[in-house]
């Protein structure tokens, strides 16, 4: 079978416009989450994790004019162009795919009456044709909106056609922005924390939401890899709980089954694995049952981070930043701490990360719940882990 | 071996056509929630979930219901094995706008939560998934219009790949009262019986013309 290599990524959020920028911040154990108060978004004050307008549209002008994307396609346009200035795909041939995650899209179009675009713009599939335009694509791009894994869905879907040698390159990019929607939502389902998120810890109330965008371009070519030992990845699954649509399974079935598949896809077993990037969103529930999924797949002496303290949930970005995290923390060797984590407060004795340490990194394992009852992992490592 | 159709269904304004024969015709034209219930009550669901649901996962539930009738043996297969995997235009829009209605005006503010969750386009997929203890790949796709190749070539590499062994797929979309449901449940062809049908794209076109 092809190796799949990572051969570029970004990350867009609080906490930066580029991979390094933002790895260098979690490395200091720096969080983007701030209070805000802005009644476009909240009525009471709520914290949350937020791209900064001002630089989102400076950067933006040196490449096109802001006024022609909404806010999300804008944050999506300068992402892939950063990932693709690492590499030397040519994204307007037919040997590469673009991938779209996202959850709730240009959500913020349906609470602007007066904003300056057509009504279908509101569509998901209206973004990836403007995407796909800005870098004169004509390949049928693909879409998913999983809730909560969608990145990583994403990711497993998109990496398939990899493996077919359908294409050549993949460009995997997802993305949410904060309106008001979401937090009046998770705030009428009493979700929301009232202070940064605490994951997996015993006074954590709920989570905090957040906006980015992250690409990764995947490839077999290996003539295009510039690394000697670059990251690949090596598979992945989507389960269902199959219990409630708004609540996780109480016994961590659907992500233990994600798990193992994703384990047999990648032909491992759960002893190489040095690194869990959980999905941590810090609501009572979903700390509780991915600690038992995790237990169960016995991984639970392996280094565990949530790095929802950070970005907050950035929904269809989540699950690629948190890949991207995972490929910079076998790239440099390191483990980022769990910020908010103090007293464990899950019921099993998973091996939460509590300060960042430099140790060898070879392999890491992705995890993803959400709405529906979705759940997903994947599985990444360097090329010369074996 | 090529993956078949065991059964599908398409519901269309006022219409549920199965294995190509029309089955129900609402003749009153009634509007979504009266047609959809007469269909209901035809077809003899009992799942009284189903009233809690929004229109989107009403006719893809309902879509289900009518696919998997008959088919009782897709429950003695390994749950993990059976995969739900749907593809839709307007994702959640419809529900989405009827949420932002509860939020828009902060003189009446009154955000619910039984609304807000259904402002996911795979819930569909997971009030499918829960009524049959699914728990195999299950992904929500949007695209502008039902992409027969796309579908065709995903959900054939999960059965082809031994990840899945049944699976319920295709296209159900709902905005502002229009609606549309395009469902199969496709296994692999283990009897070789002559009249199957191929989960091919030809062949489906055909079918849904």
């Amino acid at each position: 079978m092809n190796n799949i290599y990572t051969v570029a990524d970004n990350i867009i959020t609080s906490l930066g416009f580029t991979s390094k920028e933002n790895f260098d911040n979690l490395k200091l154990g720096k969080s983007g989450i701030k209070q805000t108060v802005d009644p476009k978004i909240t009525q009471i004050p709520m914290y949350c994790s937020r791209v900064e307008s001002e630089r989102l549209n400076a950067e933006f002008k040196k490449i096109s004019n802001p006024d022609n994307y909404t806010r999300l396609e804008k944050m999506m346009i300068l992402s892939i162009s950063d990932s693709l200035q690492q590499t030397t795909i040519d994204p307007s041939k037919q040997d590469t795919l673009f991938v779209f995650s996202s959850v709730k899209g240009n959500i913020d179009l349906i609470e602007d009456e007066n904003h300056p675009f057509d009504k279908e713009r509101i569509n998901l599939w209206a973004i990836s044709d403007q995407v796909c335009k800005f870098f004169n694509s004509s390949v049928k791009p693909v879409f998913i909106s999983n809730a909560c894994i969608s990145g990583v869905t994403a990711i497993i879907v998109g990496t398939e056609y990899l493996k077919k040698g359908k294409y050549k390159n993949v460009i995997v990019c997802g993305g949410d922005v904060i309106s008001e929607f979401t937090p009046s939502g998770f705030q009428s389902f009493k979700a929301v924390s009232d202070h940064p998120c605490k994951p997996f810890d015993a006074n954590r109330t709920g989570i905090t939401l957040g906006e980015g965008v992250g690409t990764i371009i995947f490839s077999s070519d290996k003539e295009i890899v510039q690394e000697a030992n670059p990251v690949i990845f090596r598979g992945g699954a989507n389960t269902n709980d199959a219990n409630h649509i708004s609540g996780p399974s109480r016994t961590g079935d659907g992500l233990y089954y994600a798990i193992r598949n994703t384990l047999t896809e990648a032909g491992k077993t759960n002893t190489e694995i040095d690194y869990i990037s959980g999905h941590g969103t810090a609501t009572p529930y979903n700390d509780e049952m991915e600690s038992k999924a995790i237990k169960w797949a016995e991984l639970d002496h392996v280094p565990v981070n949530s790095l929802k303290s950070y970005w907050g949930h950035t929904l269809g970005a989540a699950g690629i930043i948190e890949c991207i995290a995972g490929i910079h923390s076998i790239k440099e060797n390191c483990l980022i701490e769990t910020a908010g984590y103090s007293e464990h407060g899950v019921s099993e004795p998973i091996n939460v990360i509590k300060e960042f340490n430099e140790t060898e990194v070879k392999n890491f394992l992705k995890t993803a719940s959400g709405f529906g009852g979705s759940n997903a992992a994947a599985y990444f490592s360097e090329l010369n882990a074996d | 071996m090529t993956n078949i159709i065991s059964k599908y269904c398409i519901i269309k304004p006022h219409e549920v056509i199965v294995d190509g024969k029309t089955e129900f015709i609402d003749q009153e034209k009634n509007k979504f929630g009266a047609f959809m219930k007469s269909v209901y009550k035809h077809y003899e669901v009992k799942y009284p979930k189903y009233f809690k649901m929004d229109n989107l996962c009403k006719v893809a539930f309902i879509a289900s219901e009518i696919v998997l009738k008959g088919n009782e043996h897709i429950k003695e297969i390994d749950p993990v094995k059976v995969g739900v995997i749907l593809q839709n235009s307007h994702s959640s829009l419809d529900t989405d706008t009827k949420y932002n209605d509860t939020i828009k005006d902060k003189s009446n503010y009154f955000p619910s939560p039984a609304v807000f969750v259904y402002t996911l386009p795979n819930v569909m997929i997971g009030e499918i998934c829960i009524r049959n203890k699914f728990q195999g790949e299950n992904t929500c796709f949007i695209a502008k219009e039902f992409d027969i190749d796309f579908i065709t070539d995903h959900v054939n590499e999960l059965l082809d790949s031994n990840k899945l062994e049944a699976c319920i797929t295709g296209w159900a979309d709902y905005i502002d009262g229009e609606y549309s449901a395009i469902l199969f449940l496709v296994e692999k062809n283990k009897e070789n019986k002559k009249d199957n049908i191929s989960f091919k794209p030809e062949f489906i076109n055909r079918l849904i013309k």
